[in-house]
């Protein structure tokens, strides 16, 4: 059952000459126009026709538009819907996931009478689906391309229907000329044409047939369509094993034909195109074969044996082509339809031996310059400092940070939680910013940067963060309220240096700050206002700190030097801070690791976590020159921002354990994703900013983002578990929970738990409420179902600790409580102990001797466990809002109205 | 997706209700197969191979007996037999019992797509039994039908017209492959081939047909086939443990075909693109360890995920990486290098490799990608060469066979030195 089409096919066929298979005629509507592929090809094909494009569906998206810079494409919710507000057009595009495909086939054939062609991109396209497109297309007579095609190009017309043929810039490759093109590979279509221009032949009609099981337009139709088009010379035809598309045609201009695949005559299963696996009579030799009758040869074309008539040659290699068609066509009389350009041998763009001897002559190609644009790209690249990362939407998406759903386990710059756990705070926070550790001297560095500033006496962010202590604030929004203060101009002339020193050692080709450089030349360039940055009128003890701090460390620095020169020997906290941050940071740059952005940024970043972890701390503990009665001096020159921090939540520097286990803990903490609220919280600060002017984002704003979407279920929920574990050792008389052998049953005490919530637990489900009170940080969405559960990470932090020889009470009391529960009955199997866990037993370990001896309160408990929470929050969130700030896009973390709904 | 022979083959024809040889499978016990010797008289033991094995070479590998000790004896032989065709191997895995099925005719049938008429189409023959290719043209029907409609009884019933088949048969086949229709479309079948389906006289001495042997395919782009509910067990052996880990990233969103061409292969080429996959996997020969397509435009997850994979089964065996595609239309090439680049980072944490590595691409965001690749080999202390599209791909093939022979001679070394291995 089909149409009466072209009269010599038993089937329909509409399109009969190459010059009406893309035409500056066709109107065109894309189906799932907003979907990724489209998103990014449409604009290019649209742009490329001439504005060919009436309009695209997209269901629950109608009233948006795609923009291009030929103007704006409408959306509509149907095919229907754009028909009724009046557009026409004869062609449907189909961008649609697999399961959809059939399905935008029948509503475009049922709702538009004038369709004549559809052109299907989707790959995976079922087979089922493909008999039932072919069908309906068939019988209301409709041409079909694809599926897992690239679609039409016509180089004489400049329009290109469907998918990417020529990329993202068609003019390069699409090239007018006299042959027709016809390939099961989308990406040989623009091989192919590309290769031909070395030869001196351009294209008219390109198609892209897919390589499914199906091809509906196959090569039977397109030499009928050659026949009829007076454009087209001749023809390139590229095919692969499986079916006999090939075989029986009529073929009557002069054709090179290229077969690929005699391996696949190996496969047991596809690999590649779905349609390339080939019975017995369809594979690549026997196509071969086919094609060599046609043409009247007895082998295959090698530029060694260059065997063809004047109908024709059959290739292997695709490289082959350009040269066995001019020699088709010289039998022919013709010649080429234009000079040609460039050649086909082997062009080395890079290269790199790696201090390797003796790599033979025939592996040692000469780097040639990259044909242009690529060449002047090369150049700009190696002249550009620093990463450029192109800009997408981030929403729910990072470039940061993931997390394995499976494992449970987050990374961040590809460095697994669990192994940022054994680095030390300063370390994970450059880490955050720079994509990698400091060495040792980098974080040294970092630590005097963050300590020079953690004392915030009589500074209107303490002030601030005061009041809103004293307002009754919970953690996160004291922070917050200091954080707001730390706006851009509280830096003082630090953006201006560092953006001062990256101009001026950008291209000194130093690769890291110990380099040896003289900057004589740079220090006499230096102007009177640039001079006038590194130095300051007012009282600047904080650069006091740091020098003195600097001169005991020692460190060897390019850009330190600089600063303090520049200053005239008195360089003010400001350039010294830029002076610190471009030493650690500029190796990382100059791998094109961080961008220039970043750099410049650095000095407001570390401000900012000065800020949070000093304002932590109430101001009755800060004096001009103290901070909880330590030495701003001292802190800065001989304390790790680790002890500090932890000094700041416990009041008292750790010893050597009790870091360690900080550390673990602050690492834990550091991300879940850019799915958790915190996350999205930065995100949405940097988005709503509008990163796409980097210059305009207010961090520390990004940081309140982060913090004010933390609360008392996010981040202060921790202190559940705490709490939880205070109520069973209450009375227990425990003094020293690492103490192995602390005398308590602990057995005893899980077991009359497990006993009294198995009671609990019936009571409430006999009164029917399933929603009683869960015992905190024991088992765990995934990790269930095995007779004995475990947690990843909470076995990682427990080995990790047995290691270090370091016992924790409560960590044993928990690991009890689960068999407990099992052995009570109150479980069907033994749960896990969760993370959260883990993180509850290590702060209340470093709290209890403090709590026993009245030092501390359960509500400075409570403050302490939330307070861990956005330090160590702030490691991952600082990620995050770099990341965003470099690669994300203007309110690009906005939900579509369509997406949201009334649930009222 | 295939499966060949009764014992899962008669679940899928009792779906439809579609008549078959009655089968024991491997764990039928002596006193069972002693019954079904008494049923039928002669029972047919033959091995079970998973996925696709066709009759060509099973010559031998079936087992006719009529007692009991005989047919324990020929379990004993096809248990764990060999099959050998060409270059492929099968080794069986347990063996069924099928009764034999009297019958004076054997048919053909098979559903499958054809390329040449373009629509499903139902090929048959009543001079069934053998290889359908040895088969002179004028003895088989090949009959088209709309997929919409479905497979008829007309269509049956002319075609075995049209072959002159004895009367007695049409009826009752033109009544029952119909059904086989049912099972091919409603469970996502890429073909289904029933030889010998044998024509047994019921106790009213009427003709019923009874399938004999079953051999089907499933598309895996359809998931129809799941609603069958068989064990994934029986699809294994398609997929090694490496096709298997790469499969379940398979998505509409990018390409992630893979094929193990020598597991002892020494270049480990990742391949954008159909076409490359065919001209690159061609050129490379046995040299190569996987034959892949990863184009498409996959995002930087899936790439990563993809890249992980092939590097921790194949890296550490290979003297040459080769990332080879033409220019793309439509794959970033910083997205796609970016995420090969980070899991050959990650990859050399734990298992630093001698490598050469040789690429040759183009298409979007290419000199940002290229570069990203770069400043990775360049920390990892790698030797590298790269190629522009304005390369022939074959000659880049070329190039990366010439790394591997220098590799293969001691160049392997002088790298592993230069990197302090």
């Amino acid at each position: 059952m089909h149409k009466e089409g072209v009269s010599k096919f038993p089937w329909y066929v509409g399109v009969n000459s190459l010059k009406e298979m893309a035409t500056r005629e066709d109107r065109v509507c894309v189906l799932n126009i907003l979907g990724t592929e489209s998103r990014s090809v449409t604009p290019v094909s649209h742009t490329y026709s001439g504005g060919n494009i009436v309009f695209g569906t997209g269901p629950g998206r109608g009233g948006q538009v795609l923009e291009t810079p030929s103007g704006d494409i409408p959306v509509y919710n149907s095919i229907r819907e754009g028909i009724k507000a009046g557009h026409k057009f004869n062609t449907a595009v189909i961008y649609l996931p697999p399961s959809g495909v059939k399905d935008g086939v029948a509503e475009a054939v049922r709702h538009n009478p004038d369709l004549t062609k559809i052109v299907i991109l989707t790959e995976k396209v079922s087979l089922n689906d493909a008999r039932i497109i072919r069908a309906i297309c068939q019988a209301n007579g409709v041409d079909v391309f694809g599926a897992n095609c690239l679609g039409l190009a016509d180089s004489w017309n400049k329009v290109r229907i469907g998918g990417a043929l020529g990329g993202s810039k068609p003019d390069e490759s699409l090239v007018k000329g006299s042959v027709a093109l016809f390939s099961n590979s989308g990406n040989f279509t623009t091989t192919i044409a590309v290769y031909l221009l070395t030869g001196g032949w351009g294209t008219t009609t390109s198609i892209s047939s897919g390589k499914d099981v199906y091809i509906h337009y196959g090569p039977k139709e397109f030499f009928n369509a050659l026949d009829n088009d007076d454009r087209s010379r001749a023809a390139v035809v590229y095919a692969e094993p499986g079916g006999y598309y090939e075989s029986e045609l009529e073929i009557n201009k002069p054709t090179v034909a290229c077969v690929v695949g005699r391996w696949k005559a190996k496969l047991t299963k596809a690999c590649g195109h779905a349609g390339s696996l080939a019975g017995t009579g369809d594979d690549a030799k026997a196509k071969e074969g086919w094609f060599m009758d046609y043409f009247g040869v007895d082998d295959i074309y090698t530029p060694e044996n260059p065997v063809c008539s004047a109908k024709g040659a059959v290739v292997t290699n695709i490289a082959h082509i350009p040269e066995a068609l001019t020699a088709v066509m010289a039998l022919n009389d013709a010649t080429p339809d234009f000079e040609p350009e460039g050649t086909l041998a082997l062009k080395c763009w890079f290269s790199s031996d790696a201090g390797i001897t003796g790599i033979p002559d025939d592996l040692n190609p000469p780097v040639v310059r990259a044909v242009s644009p690529y060449g002047e790209q090369i150049e700009a690249l190696s002249r550009q400092i620093g990463a450029h990362f192109p800009r997408e939407r981030l929403k729910d998406a990072s470039g940061a940070s993931m997390m394995d759903p499976k494992t449970q386990v987050t990374k961040i710059h590809n460095i697994s939680i669990l192994d940022a756990s054994k680095r030390s705070l300063e370390e994970n926070l450059v880490m955050s910013l720079l994509r990698g550790y400091p060495c040792k001297t980098g974080a040294a560095l970092a630590n005097i940067a963050f300590n020079a500033f953690v004392n915030h006496s009589s500074a209107p962010a303490l002030a601030a963060a005061e009041a809103s202590r004293e307002a009754g604030n919970s953690p996160n929004t004291v922070a917050t309220s200091a954080v707001c203060i730390a706006g851009n101009k509280s830096l003082g002339t630090a953006p201006e240096v560092s953006a001062l020193l990256l101009e001026l050692f950008g291209g000194s080709g130093i690769k890291k700050a110990s380099d040896k450089f003289d900057f004589s030349a740079l220090l006499k360039g230096l102007s009177a206002d640039d001079n006038k940055l590194f130095t300051t009128d007012e009282d600047d003890p904080a650069a006091q700190n740091i020098t003195a701090a600097l001169d005991a460390l020692g460190a060897e620095s390019v850009f330190i030097d600089f600063v303090r020169e520049a200053a005239g020997g008195a360089p003010s906290s400001a350039a010294l801070l830029s002076g610190i941050w471009t030493t650690i940071a500029w190796e990382s740059l100059i791998k094109k690791r961080i961008s220039k952005t970043t750099i410049k940024n650095l000095p407001w970043y570390s401000r900012i976590f000065s800020t949070i972890v000093g304002c932590s701390v109430s101001a009755n503990k800060q004096a001009a020159d103290t901070f909880c009665g330590i030495p701003v001096l001292e802190l800065t020159k001989e304390w790790s921002f680790t002890e500090t921090a932890f000094m700041a939540i416990v009041g008292r520097r750790p010893d050597e354990k009790e870091l360690f286990e900080f550390s673990t803990l602050l690492g834990l903490i550091i991300s879940n994703g850019p799915g958790t609220i915190s996350a999205q919280g930065s995100k949405g600060a940097v988005s709503s900013d509008g990163p796409e002017d980097p210059d305009r984002v207010q961090i520390n704003k990004a940081f309140a983002g982060f913090m004010t979407h933390t609360g008392f279920a996010h981040g202060g929920n921790g202190y559940e578990a705490i709490a939880f574990l205070m109520d069973m050792f209450r009375d227990s008389g425990l003094t020293d929970p690492s103490d192995k052998n602390h005398d308590i049953d602990l057995k005893a005490i899980s077991d009359k738990y497990a006993q009294w919530y198995g009671d609990f637990k019936a009571e409430q489900k006999a009164v029917g409420n399933l929603q009683y009170k869960k015992i905190p940080c024991v088992n765990h969405p995934i990790f269930k179902g095995k007779p004995v559960n475990y947690d990843p990470r909470e076995r990682f932090i427990t080995k990790l600790f047995e290691e270090k020889g370091i016992y924790n009470v409560f960590k044993d009391f928990y690991s009890g409580l689960v068999q407990s529960l099992f052995d009570t009955g109150v479980s069907k199997n033994v749960y896990c102990v969760n993370v959260d866990a883990v993180i509850a037993v290590i702060l209340l370990k470093i709290v209890w001797a403090d709590y026993q001896a009245g030092d501390i309160s359960d509500t400075d408990i409570e403050t302490a466990a939330f307070t861990t929470f956005l330090f160590g929050r702030m490691i991952g969130c600082a990620a995050e809002i770099d990341d965003h700030i470099n690669r994300g896009k203007n309110m690009d973390t906005r939900t579509a109205a369509s997406k949201c709904s009334y649930v009222g | 997706m295939q499966l060949t022979g009764l014992l899962w083959g008669s679940k899928l024809l009792d779906r439809v209700e579609f008549p078959h040889s009655e089968v024991l499978g491997p764990e039928a016990s002596p006193d069972e197969i002693k019954a079904l010797l008494k049923k039928c008289g002669t029972v047919f033991i033959k091995p079970i191979f998973k996925g696709g094995v066709g009759k060509k070479g099973k010559s031998g590998l079936i087992g006719r007996v009529s007692d009991l000790t005989a047919a324990l004896s020929e379990k004993e032989r096809l248990y764990f037999v060999e099959h050998i065709h060409g270059t492929t191997r099968a080794k069986a895995d347990g063996v069924t019992f099928e009764g034999a099925v009297p019958a004076e005719h054997e048919v053909y049938f098979s559903i499958s797509d054809s390329t040449i008429f373009r629509a499903p189409t139902m090929t048959i023959t009543h001079h069934g039994g053998v290889d359908i290719e040895e088969l002179p043209k004028d003895k088989i029907a090949e009959v088209p039908f709309d997929p919409l409609t479905g497979l008829k009884s007309f269509h049956v019933s002319n075609a075995l017209e049209d072959l002159g088949a004895p009367a007695e048969i049409i009826s009752p086949l033109v009544q029952n492959l119909p059904k086989l229709w049912t099972l091919f479309n409603n469970y996502g079948m890429s073909t289904l081939e029933i030889n010998p389906l044998r024509m047994m006289p019921n106790k009213r001495g009427r003709l019923v047909p009874v399938a004999c042997d079953f051999k089907g395919s499933f598309d895996i782009d359809n998931p129809a086939w799941k609603r069958l509910d068989l064990p994934s067990h029986l699809f294994a052996s398609d997929y090694s443990e490496f096709e298997q880990e790469i499969n379940q990233l398979r998505t509409y969103q990018g390409q992630s075909d893979v094929f193990i061409m020598n597991e002892k292969g020494t270049i480990t080429a990742p391949t954008f693109g159909g076409g490359a996959n065919a001209l690159v996997t061609e050129l490379l020969g046995d040299r190569a360890t996987i034959s892949s397509d990863f184009g498409g435009n996959p995002p930087y997850a899936k790439m990563n995920d993809i890249a992980r994979i092939v590097f921790k089964y194949w890296l550490n065996q290979s003297n040459v990486l080769f990332i080879i595609g033409g220019k793309a239309n439509n794959t970033d090439i910083y997205e796609t290098f970016r995420a090969m680049a980070d899991a050959l980072k990650d990859h050399f944490k734990t298992s630093p490799t001698p490598l050469f590595v040789v690429i040759g691409r183009g298409g979007p965001n290419l000199i940002q990608g290229l570069s990203a690749m770069r400043d990775t080999l360049d920390g990892l202390k790698l030797p590298y060469r790269i190629f522009g599209h304005d390369s022939a791909m074959s000659e880049v093939v070329n190039f990366a066979k010439r790394a591997d022979d220098w590799m293969s001679s001691g160049g392997s070394e002088k790298v592993r030195e230069a990197m302090g291995l």
